[in-house]
């Protein structure tokens, strides 16, 4: 009895160890071609999302917000004109990674760019358009927005996308834990 | 030519969403558009054939107390690698199926092939039969996703088809829609194998 | 009260079988009485708590400590299918009458896409331990909801007078869509 249970888990462990020797051979394979092409989508991002700055460098973020993934500042000339912000809100299908930028000057949202989603296509999916992402283009970064279902009535509220309320409020809460920093950090420059 | 009869039934005869009723939570919930029901679909066929192939080799080897824990190893494995590669290789149908693709593991279909076909069958009739059964799984769901996205959203395929003063019927992208979808091709199966079963008795 | 918006929601807003589409199979196959439905609904929330819980502490302290991550999937079916052997032959043999009445569903709940399905957005939504069991409890709630209603009017409809081609599964699937729609309706509530 005790050789046929032997038997058993050494196969199964057999069989576990090839499989978990050929998941790391394909992880090998493929995490670098995921790493690079990650990073390229957020670098076309930030020029889409800032376009007027000629380097983008890292910074700290020392806030505690967990919406706040990553704050990179946007350069023009060595000096800092603007800010851009990686949110991550929960959407209906998971996180929705969001790209907000912030000029410090004019103390407006310069863009926005949804980079990864699982919402649903044809609705809640529609938050990557240009279209969508144009309703935020420069709102002021002084006050959070609002997403509402009508037509807008005050600056401060941005129109959602039709029957995708739960994806365009997630957007918005990413944006204004965005603004919230940006308000708290850069306002007054 | 029996190698060509493995790979048909699963397209029709044993369909295996549409007969044997299994698959159906991807069937649902990867249907709102025909791009990702056909990634759905892929992605499925190729773990399925991966799948039968090395169960089929494995089966004299393997022990038969252990053989249900051994196929999830060898299916998870392959579901791992597929998840990767599709990350590497095609990363908006790899966020646009999220959480489906890791539940490729537990589809009823691939566990279900490599109990009553591939572990008792050589090597070619297994492969045979998962890309027949991948195929029809793959027509099954094109078509659901095919209803609900020119009805639900004028396109297809991400091309507006119907015309830009169509006005979408909303609900079919929602899951309520998904539900009302399956019920009428359900019925229309059902429909079809009453007839059939008519016409068997006539004869 | 976040926790209270977590477990309110699972259950009603984005049920897991009427929203989420995981639990289909079971859903169509053992909604037809009641008493089937509750119990095969007490069987998921027993295994999803359970799984739910180990697969998160094999997540946080074994994968994440030796960098495997991308083994979460093999790890987890693995526990599931271990966890739910396990607990077939601890019932057999020192809770007999309950593994009579609970003994047919576990074989399947193995396959059942809500088990594997839970324990997976627990991680991606980075939840803590308490957030995971909260998560699990409700959502195996949600879905014994969801089995037990479909139960009582699938046991209605037996009695109804249902077109030829409806019966079956196809008239089950017009009563999941308005369930659905149905429960659309607390999404206002939080």
């Amino acid at each position: 009895m005790n050789q046929k249970v032997f038997k058993l888990t050494a196969f199964l462990l057999i069989v576990c160890g090839v499989s978990a020797f050929l998941i790391a051979y394909i992880n090998d394979i493929t995490i670098d071609r995921i790493a690079a092409q990650n990073a390229q989508a957020l670098q076309e991002g930030y020029t889409e999302v800032y376009p007027e700055a000629s380097e983008y460098s890292e910074t700290e973020y020392t806030g505690s917000d967990a919406a706040i993934t990553d704050v990179v500042s946007a350069k023009k000339d060595g000096q800092e004109v603007g800010v851009i912000y990686t949110v991550a809100p929960g959407g209906y299908g998971g996180a929705v990674l969001t790209l907000v930028g912030f000029d410090i000057e004019t103390q407006k949202i310069t863009g926005i760019k949804v980079l990864k989603q699982s919402e649903t296509p044809g609705l809640g999916g529609n938050c990557t358009q240009p279209w969508f992402a144009a309703r935020f283009a420069g709102k002021s970064a002084a006050q959070p927005l609002k997403a509402v279902k009508t037509e807008t009535s005050s600056d401060q509220e941005v129109q959602a996308i039709t029957a995708a309320t739960i994806t365009s409020t997630a957007v918005v809460t990413g944006i204004n834990a965005a603004q919230a920093d940006f308000a708290a950090n850069y306002a007054n420059r | 030519m029996r190698i060509g009869k493995e790979f048909t039934k699963g397209v029709i005869a044993e369909n295996p969403l549409f007969v044997q009723v299994l698959g159906t939570c991807p069937a649902l919930a990867v249907t709102t558009s025909v791009n990702n029901a056909l990634g759905m679909g892929v992605a499925f066929t190729a773990v399925l054939v991966c799948s039968n192939l090395v169960i089929s080799i494995l089966r004299k080897a393997v022990p038969s107390d252990i053989r249900i824990p051994s196929y999830i190893v060898v299916i998870a494995s392959f579901v791992t690698m597929i998840e990767m590669i599709m990350n590497a290789f095609s990363p908006a149908l790899y966020s646009a199926l999220g959480i489906f693709i890791p539940l490729i593991v537990v589809n009823c279909v691939i566990l279900g092939r490599a109990e009553a076909f591939a572990g008792k069958n050589a090597a070619l009739p297994s492969i045979a039969d998962g890309l027949g059964m991948g195929l029809g799984y793959t027509l099954a769901i094109v078509a659901v996703s095919s209803i609900r996205e020119i009805l639900g959203a004028g396109t297809f395929f991400g091309y507006h088809i119907l015309g830009s003063s169509y006005e979408p019927i909303l609900i079919m992208i929602l899951p309520a829609g998904a539900f009302i979808t399956m019920g009428f091709l359900f019925a229309g199966m059902n429909i079809i194998n009453r007839r059939q079963a008519a016409k068997k008795e006539v004869m | 009260m976040e926790l209270f918006a977590l477990i309110f929601g699972s259950i009603f807003i984005s049920n897991i079988v009427l929203a989420q589409f995981l639990g289909i199979c079971p859903f169509l196959g053992v909604s037809k009485d009641i008493k089937s439905a509750f119990g095969m609904g007490l069987s998921v929330m027993f295994v999803m708590i359970l799984s739910s819980t180990i697969c998160w502490l094999v997540y946080t302290f074994l994968l994440v400590r030796f960098d495997l991550e991308y083994l979460k999937t093999i790890a987890f079916i693995l526990t599931i299918a271990a966890l739910v052997q396990l607990l077939e032959m601890f019932l057999k043999k020192h809770v007999p009458a309950l593994y009579k009445s609970m003994g047919v569903y576990l074989p399947l709940i193995t396959t059942n896409c809500a088990i594997l399905g839970i324990a997976l957005l627990n991680i991606q939504e980075n939840y803590n331990l308490i957030y995971t069991l909260a998560n699990a409890f409700a959502n195996s709630a949600g879905f014994t909801l969801a089995l037990v209603l479909m139960a009582g009017i699938r046991e209605r409809l037996d009695e109804a007078d249902v077109p030829d081609a409806m019966k079956g599964l196809p008239i089950v699937f017009f009563v999941a869509s308005s369930m659905g729609l149905a429960f659309v309706g607390f999404t206002g509530m939080i």
